[in-house]
């Protein structure tokens, strides 16, 4: 690798979909082009506008692990899977500025039938019960292993500390799809999930518990601490900050 | 030079491995003298069982995975739970009083990797004693054994430090409150912050209480206090769900929303925890004083009220003088009223061993009793059980005054 390329600063963009269109999107409102190398499907790219940024294009959910290794020093990507994976995210990374797109809400959600369940208070004693009955224990089905052993473990993402209610007589399942369907199809007893208007959680027959909201996430540019940063680098890092306030979001 | 250690923080230097060599075999030749039988058990165990049994902070650390044929597995966590399994195996209900002990890896996740002082596997050598004929005679039997293998290692500097779930329990038993309260709080026992919340909810049950539609209320209540069957109520939620277009699916079954729901009810008629109540187990979880001052301390909490769990403390007592007798003076040791180890399996007596240099986030040994394990891992009937592990590795650490 040459002086240069190393001297580049590494910015991580999501390869397809909402996620890349609304960065671009984004960029584009404050003057700059995202574009891709070579062809249409190339996985490196520049910011046309800002000479020393190479764009990487990665699956939103890679971003989170490059970011924390420090392979990359910027990535847009959703809190949620950052938070996911990185179990004492501020050490690792920091979150520079919510991008105003890609909101969804991570939530414990139950069967809507269980009208003695409606917090996370219930869930604990409902689960004592099942224990005792079933001799096992609840089932969680989720693909947010972090966020479920963190939040049932009495931690609150934002706001002040609070007493709150812990759950710990579960267990999780891992589910990498179809999450919401788990319950009715006999695979665990409840999901933590993402929802953005909560209609395919309600299709399902779930309800969301009435203090089971554990992140109200969105797309975050965010900030690899781990990668090298020279000055020239963090002078990049605060253009594209400055073309992101110049678009307007916050 | 970096000191050489294993990705799992082990150190690997031969002298390390022949002085670690040398240290079990002073430790097991001890256990052996005292009539404790050594076994292997294996280190591949079935997850559910550990799940249950251990604290959340080491749920979160155990290596959990599935194997080809599709069971849920762990890397043992500790050695405790496996040795009762074997011992169940063994002897199953009858009761005979048996002495194991061990010399095994153990396996916790550590972030990073793991340390000197906490390797994420590591050995433990321990004793347990099953269906002793006197439990406290055992206990201080099992405290002194610990303490002298410790010694024998060649570490001089060492301290205690004490709880014991036993007086929690009598304290619990003795304070008047549903059961299913007591049930509530023994289980927040090992998160002190949630113990405390669910203190203030007892003191103002109302809040909690939950609006139900009317028809259903009345069935409910009817079937909690006992004027209809539990079967009834719950043929009655069932035409609740159907009228408001609720689909049931899943494991979890009607007979139990039922249950929680009766339970639900009950709360609301319930009178209140009485704040005096709250205020002393909030006071007895708080509790810390010098282990020979911890019975008159409770004693204190207690004046004025007509609560009185006199055997407990007795019992405390007589433990501190059976340990003196086998030559471990614990009276100065620090005693905590919440101290009850990261294990929820734990009764009674607990304790820790700690060295100055690594201080009360590493202890060199713990042990206590734990009257319930046997029968959760599937005997018909609580026995008497008493244990303890030393992590050899920190003792040797410590021995070594730091040196890998």
């Amino acid at each position: 690798m040459s002086e240069a390329t190393t001297e580049k600063l590494i910015l991580a963009v999501p390869s397809k979909g909402r996620l890349m269109e609304e960065t671009a999107n984004l960029l584009a409102r404050g003057g700059l082009k995202l574009a891709r190398a070579g062809n249409e499907r190339g996985y490196r790219g520049e910011v046309q506008g800002l000479a020393g940024v190479e764009v990487a294009f990665v699956s939103a959910s890679e971003i989170a692990d490059l970011l924390r290794k420090g392979e990359v020093h910027l990535g847009v990507t959703g809190e949620d899977l950052v938070r996911d994976l990185i179990p004492d995210a501020e050490t690792e990374v920091e979150f520079l500025r919510p991008l105003g797109f890609g909101h969804a809400d991570v939530v414990v959600a139950v069967p809507d039938f269980w009208i003695d369940v409606s917090t996370m208070s219930d869930l604990e004693e409902a689960a004592l019960l099942y224990r005792r009955r079933h001799g096992a224990r609840m089932r969680v089905a989720t693909k947010y292993r972090t966020l479920t052993r963190m939040f049932f473990a009495g931690h609150r993402y934002g706001g002040e500390p609070r007493a709150v209610d812990t759950v710990t007589m579960y267990r999780i399942v891992e589910s990498l799809g179809a999450t919401e369907g788990a319950p009715a199809a006999g695979l665990a007893e409840l999901i933590v999930d993402i929802t953005s208007t909560g209609s395919t959680l309600k299709a399902n027959g779930l309800r969301i518990l009435d203090d089971g909201v554990i992140l109200k996430s969105q797309a975050n540019l965010v900030l690899g601490k781990r990668a090298p940063w020279s000055e020239a680098q963090l002078a990049l890092k605060d253009d594209i900050l400055r073309c992101l306030e110049k678009s307007g979001t916050d | 030079m970096e000191p050489l250690t294993t990705p799992s923080g082990t150190p690997m230097s031969s002298r390390w491995i022949e002085a670690h060599g040398r240290q079990s075999t002073i430790i097991t030749s001890i256990f052996a003298r005292a009539g404790f039988e050594p076994i292997a058990p294996p280190v591949i165990q079935p997850a559910d069982l550990f799940l249950d049994l251990i604290g959340e902070d080491l749920r979160a650390r155990t290596y959990v995975f599935t194997d080809p044929d599709g069971a849920e597995l762990c890397l043992r966590p500790d050695l405790t739970i496996p040795t009762t399994r074997l011992y169940l195996d063994r002897f199953g209900d009858t009761g005979q009083p048996a002495r194991l002990s061990y010399n095994g890896v153990v396996f916790r996740y550590q972030r990073g990797g793991g340390s000197l002082a906490r390797p994420r596997e590591f050995t433990q050598a321990g004793i347990e004693s099953f269906a002793p004929e006197n439990p406290e005679q055992a206990e201080a039997e099992i405290l002194a054994l610990s303490a002298e293998s410790i010694r024998a290692a060649g570490l001089r500097a060492f301290t205690f430090r004490a709880g014991d779930l036993g007086i929690f329990e009598a304290l619990l038993g003795a304070i008047d409150m549903p059961d299913r309260w007591r049930t509530q709080l023994r289980h927040h026992f090992w998160h002190h912050a949630a113990f405390r919340r669910q203190l203030q909810k007892l003191m103002k049950p109302e809040e909690f209480g939950r609006a139900l539609a009317e028809p259903l209320f009345q069935a409910i209540e009817a079937a909690r206090r006992g004027s209809i069957r539990h079967g009834d109520a719950v043929v009655d939620l069932e035409r609740h769900l159907e009228a408001q277009g609720l689909a049931v699916s899943g494991t979890r079954t009607l007979d139990e929303i039922a249950w929680q729901l009766e339970g639900l009810a009950a709360d609301l008629k319930s009178p209140p925890l009485d704040p005096r109540a709250a205020l002393l187990l909030d006071a007895y979880i708080k509790l810390s004083t010098p282990a020979r001052a911890a019975t008159d301390g409770i004693r204190a909490l207690l004046k004025g009220t007509s609560i009185d769990i006199e055997p407990a403390l007795i019992r405390f007592e007589e433990r501190l003088r059976l340990a003196a007798q086998e030559g471990i003076d614990i009276a100065d040791a620090p005693f905590s009223g919440g101290f009850g180890r990261q294990f929820e399996y734990y009764t009674g007596f607990v304790f820790e061993i700690l060295s100055p240099l690594l201080g009360e986030e590493a202890p060199l040994a713990g042990g206590g009793r734990y009257d319930r394990l046997l029968e959760a891992v599937g005997a018909r009937q609580p026995f008497a059980a008493v244990g303890s592990a030393i992590h050899t590795d920190r003792l040797l650490l410590a021995v070594r005054g730091g040196r890998p």
